[in-house]
């Protein structure tokens, strides 16, 4: 079976202590004010007396999606979802920065990076994992609720979480269902917030279409250079909405 | 044939890249899943972004630190590193760091300064020194300094100086609750938490304000082993919303809680005879204090319904020896702090929660060794501290800020005008802060070593740049990591030291070699080290190996057939030294002032994010904590008109600040919160400067009677919106 690269998460040990925030941020060189993970806390009334017992804050970033939206809204291909791995990648050589893939991801994970003005989001921290260290955020977390590894793997840190909760893991939901691999121990927390997921029609279209239209395809490579263009002269602010039509 | 193989063949990735940033990149056949390993070295270290010095491993590429990790082998910090942790780098390369010696030009305060060089600083130091001491004799002038592996050094120039006035952070922290457990067990214990059963948490913060390993291990005991924990906070703190049960108790009435848990484990016969029989003294007098402590009286002053007391008293008794009221860290809060820790520690020693798997523990040895010198006797001095003798049970070796300042303010009973401050920011922490103003004021001569212009280095004659923590070959360094381990640790630079910073030990010595005091500091580190760890040869490689020396010593049972160090060599229900001195030798409570009409209780406290003054400038924590808010409750607000985000001013006795108020639930209607840290006076922390308010130019500088700890809980405030 080929590996699936996922988190196991128990958002009921998450103390909201932002360590694994800021240790992404380090170890990816996020700009400021940009951030590829996250800790979602619950609204909950403050009531004194006994806790009702749910999660209060939920630890999240990319969740590496089976149907990945993002990959459907990319032009270039830049956006796939490895093989080997099961891990939804951006090969930044091949991203144009046109920002369709922002808006296409219901969990608001991807970001325009201000300084490579490239799409960007996790990626498990490759570099790491090529030295054999745990991605940043799972290495630093004080009380280890973030779990990594191949689930497919048995014999994985995660792969065991995995089978050991099977019954009980849970997921983020969207309006769009985009069968995220982030795997929660029971309760998750805040529920389903994920939105829908936008993606240019353009692109449906395109992709739909494409096994007859190469040629067009083609074509549509000015329209990347178009879009290359309008990268290079926008702003690079975080306002992704003026890309959702292109 | 995918759309990224057709762009990648067709060349509009090169053409893409054409006067973008990847100019080459574009036509790399780049594998974004499996890159090469990063070309870093790695190296051992310890935090140093707060007390707890977790074990860290830095990655260094270039001489370059790019990421700071934890180190896994590390047991104290159970193998993490905090948000604070990872944020070291931007303290490290922060460039607002002082960069070179300063000599102050203009008016204290002003921020005109001279770049001089070191040997001209270091004259100029030690010649104000030897002026400070002929006029005043050597007790004239006072040295004060932070949690770190150097103090040690600060404490032998004082003591080879002559000076017995040296004071450190401790008495704006926690003195008042070392002294409640050392004069009921004999000593300050640490806690188990891992192995607890039943933690009562009150008037601490464990999942904000971080201490390792009890922080880790809390949340292990909770979720994995079965341990209850139950909060008392006037905010809904993030450890009150992991918490099974939280009370928001009424600030000041914490003793009363437990005079009642103590009322109904007696009274209902909860406890273990045997143990104390055996190995405590008073309970014929504490069965007889806490009757009046009833339940019922404990709810009209905490605001717990009383059928809660005495379930959480039962619940509590039930689960001992494995149980604890949780001792807490910074209990710098009433006037009578020490006496409310006493009731915490009388809890759990009519528990018995001592010495035994979840309960508190005794110290364990780590092997580390004092590497003594004998000081030069100066005739002409003072006898004794400036603080002594104003409050009973102080910490000599600590002192109290708040007394010595009084003290400085009245030279009473002797003069003081020459100050030594070492990475310790007694202006961005000490309550009062236009106090501090005026101490400074009196000096005649004020030098700081600090790594960034804080507060006290601002209102400095000399300002010295120091290494940072990854810069410094420091000594070795004893660690109590509770039922994790027993350890000792040291630092060596995995970096080369940035601009002209140099390491507080080369400073003393400098100076102490232009006084005729070289003697006293004439080794290196590196054979300090050898001496510190005589009796534990093999630490040192094992400390280069793995990053930390572990010491298997024992952890239970330390007290077997051993005497506690008090006067009746038992655990002091009752203090019989207390009862001698005129001091109450069983905590009696007072109930606490209510704030006045459309007043507040002003309370402080942390989160996770910040270190109070050190971290306000720390640009990647800055992310996270832009700036303090004012936590106002949101009926009070209602009633005071004001909506979340609006601009107020808070008014206490000795001060006014304004911040923006933050609208909330998490904290009770009589009670308001800020962070500390923010609103410096110095304008080379660009990012606490102007930002937000300063709790301690707010805060009125009351002090626990019994050690001279900071009360920083008994200042109240009004709160006005302010009109755009």
């Amino acid at each position: 079976m080929a590996q699936q690269f996922a988190m196991v998460i128990d958002a009921a040990k998450c103390i909201d202590c932002k360590g694994c925030v800021a240790a992404c941020k380090v170890a990816n060189e996020v700009p400021e004010g940009q951030f590829r993970n996250w800790i979602k806390p619950t609204d909950v009334p403050v009531r004194p007396g006994p806790s009702n017992g749910t999660a209060k804050f939920q630890p999240g970033a990319c969740m590496h999606c089976e149907n990945p939206t993002c990959v459907a809204a990319c032009p270039t291909g830049a956006t796939y979802r490895d093989e080997e791995t099961g891990i939804v990648v951006i090969d930044e050589a091949l991203c144009i920065g046109c920002g369709n893939c922002i808006p296409a991801c219901p969990y608001d994970a991807r970001y325009r990076n201000a300084v490579t003005r490239k799409a960007d989001k996790c990626n498990y921290c490759p570099e790491r994992r090529a030295a054999g260290l745990p991605p940043a955020c799972v290495d630093t977390c004080p009380t280890k609720a973030r779990v990594f590894g191949d689930i497919n793997d048995p014999q994985s840190a995660a792969g065991i979480l995995f089978r050991k909760n099977k019954e009980r893991l849970a997921r983020v939901a969207a309006k769009t269902d985009t069968k995220p691999n982030m795997y929660y121990i029971g309760d998750p927390g805040p529920g389903a917030w994920g939105r829908e997921a936008v993606v240019p029609a353009s692109m449906v279209a395109m992709k739909e279409s494409a096994p007859f239209i190469k040629g067009i395809v083609a074509l549509s490579g000015l329209g990347v250079l178009a879009m290359l263009g309008r990268q290079l002269f926008a702003g690079s602010g975080s306002d992704h909405k003026e890309d959702t039509d292109a | 044939m995918s759309r990224r193989d057709f762009f990648r063949a067709s060349g509009l990735v090169a053409a893409g890249a054409v006067g973008g940033p990847a100019l080459l990149g574009g036509l790399k056949k780049a594998r974004a899943a499996s890159p090469a390993k990063p070309a870093w070295d790695s190296r051992f270290s310890v935090c140093d972004i707060c007390f707890n010095k977790c074990g860290l491993i830095a990655r260094v590429e270039d001489g370059v630190v790019k990421k700071l990790d934890p180190n896994p082998k590390f047991l104290k910090s159970r193998g993490m590193l905090c948000a604070r942790g990872n944020a070291g780098i931007a303290q490290v390369y922060d460039p607002d760091r002082l960069k070179h010696p300063l000599l102050r030009k203009g008016a204290r305060g002003e921020g005109k300064w001279q770049r001089i060089p070191w040997d001209e600083a270091l004259d100029m130091a030690a010649q104000k020194m030897v002026e400070v001491r002929e006029k005043y004799t050597s007790c004239g002038h006072l040295f004060t300094a932070g949690t770190d592996l150097h103090t040690q050094f600060v404490s032998r120039f004082a003591e080879v100086y002559g000076s017995f006035n040296v004071t450190s952070h401790e008495s704006l922290c926690l003195v008042s609750g070392s002294r409640a457990f050392l004069d009921t067990f004999g000593e300050v214990p640490f806690a188990d938490v891992l192995n607890s059963k039943y933690i009562m948490m009150v008037g601490a913060n464990r999942f904000e304000a971080l201490v390792t390993p009890d922080s880790i291990d809390l949340m292990t005991a909770i979720h994995e082993n079965g341990c209850k924990l139950v909060t008392l906070d006037p905010r809904y703190t993030k450890t009150a919303a992991l918490s099974h049960e939280w009370y928001p108790v009424r600030p000041g009435t914490d003793m009363a809680f437990m005079l009642a848990l103590a009322h109904v484990i007696i009274n209902e016969n909860l406890y273990d005879p045997q143990w104390v029989e055996e190995k405590t003294f008073g309970i014929e007098q504490l069965t007889a204090h806490v009757q009046p402590y009833t339940p019922g009286f404990a709810a009209e002053q905490c605001g717990i319904p009383a059928e809660d007391i005495a379930r959480m008293a039962r619940e509590l008794a039930a689960a001992a020896p494995a149980s604890m009221v949780y001792p807490g860290r910074r209990t710098s809060d009433y006037e009578d702090s020490t006496q409310i820790r006493r009731s915490f520690a009388i809890v759990n020693g009519l528990l018995g929660n001592w010495d035994k798997p979840g309960g508190l523990l005794a110290a364990r040895q780590v092997g580390l060794k004092g590497v003594p010198y004998d000081a030069p006797w100066y005739d002409e001095n003072q006898e004794d501290r400036i603080d002594a003798g104003k409050v009973p049970m102080m910490f000599e070796h600590e002192g109290s800020f708040l007394v010595t300042r009084d003290s400085v303010l009245a030279d009473d009973p002797y003069p003081i005008r020459g100050w030594f401050v070492y990475k310790t920011n007694p202006m961005g922490t000490a309550p009062n802060r236009k106090k501090t103003i005026e101490m400074m004021n009196k000096m005649d001569f004020v030098t700081v070593v600090d790594i960034a212009m804080s507060d006290t280095a601002w209102m400095a004659d000399l300002v010295l740049p120091s290494q940072s923590y990854l810069e410094r070959t420091d000594p070795c360094s004893g660690l109590q990591g509770s039922v994790a381990c027993a350890c000792v640790v040291k630092r060596d630079p995995v970096i080369e030291p940035l601009y002209e910073s140099r390491p507080l030990f080369d400073i003393m010595k400098g100076i102490a070699s232009r006084m005729d005091l070289g003697e006293f500091f004439d080794f290196t580190i590196e054979e300090y080290r050898e001496m510190q760890t005589r009796e534990i040869p093999e630490a040192l490689g094992v400390m280069d190996r793995d990053g930390v020396y572990y010491n298997p010593s024992k952890v239970y049972g330390i007290y077997d057939g051993r005497i506690y160090k008090t006067l009746s060599k038992k655990v002091e229900l009752y203090n019989q030294r207390y009862e001698q001195m005129g001091l109450d030798p069983l905590p009696n409570y007072t109930p606490p002032a209510g704030p006045p009409k459309n007043q507040f209780r002003m309370v402080i406290g942390r989160n996770a994010m910040i270190t109070q003054t050190s971290t306000a400038n720390n640009a990647l924590l800055h992310e996270f904590v832009p700036g303090n808010t004012l936590w106002l409750n949101t009926e009070s607000a209602a009633n005071l008109g004001i909506a979340d985000g609006d601009l107020v001013e808070v008014a206490s006795p000795v001060g006014r600040q304004e911040l923006k108020a933050e609208v909330t639930d998490k904290i009770r209607p009589d009670t308001v919160f800020m962070l500390s840290g923010y609103n410096t006076l110095s304008t080379m922390q660009s990012l606490s400067h102007g930002n937000g308010a300063s709790i301690n130019e707010l805060l009125d500088d009351d002090y626990d009677a019994i050690t001279g700890n900071a009360s920083m809980h008994t200042t109240f405030v009004t709160v006005t919106r302010k009109v755009a």
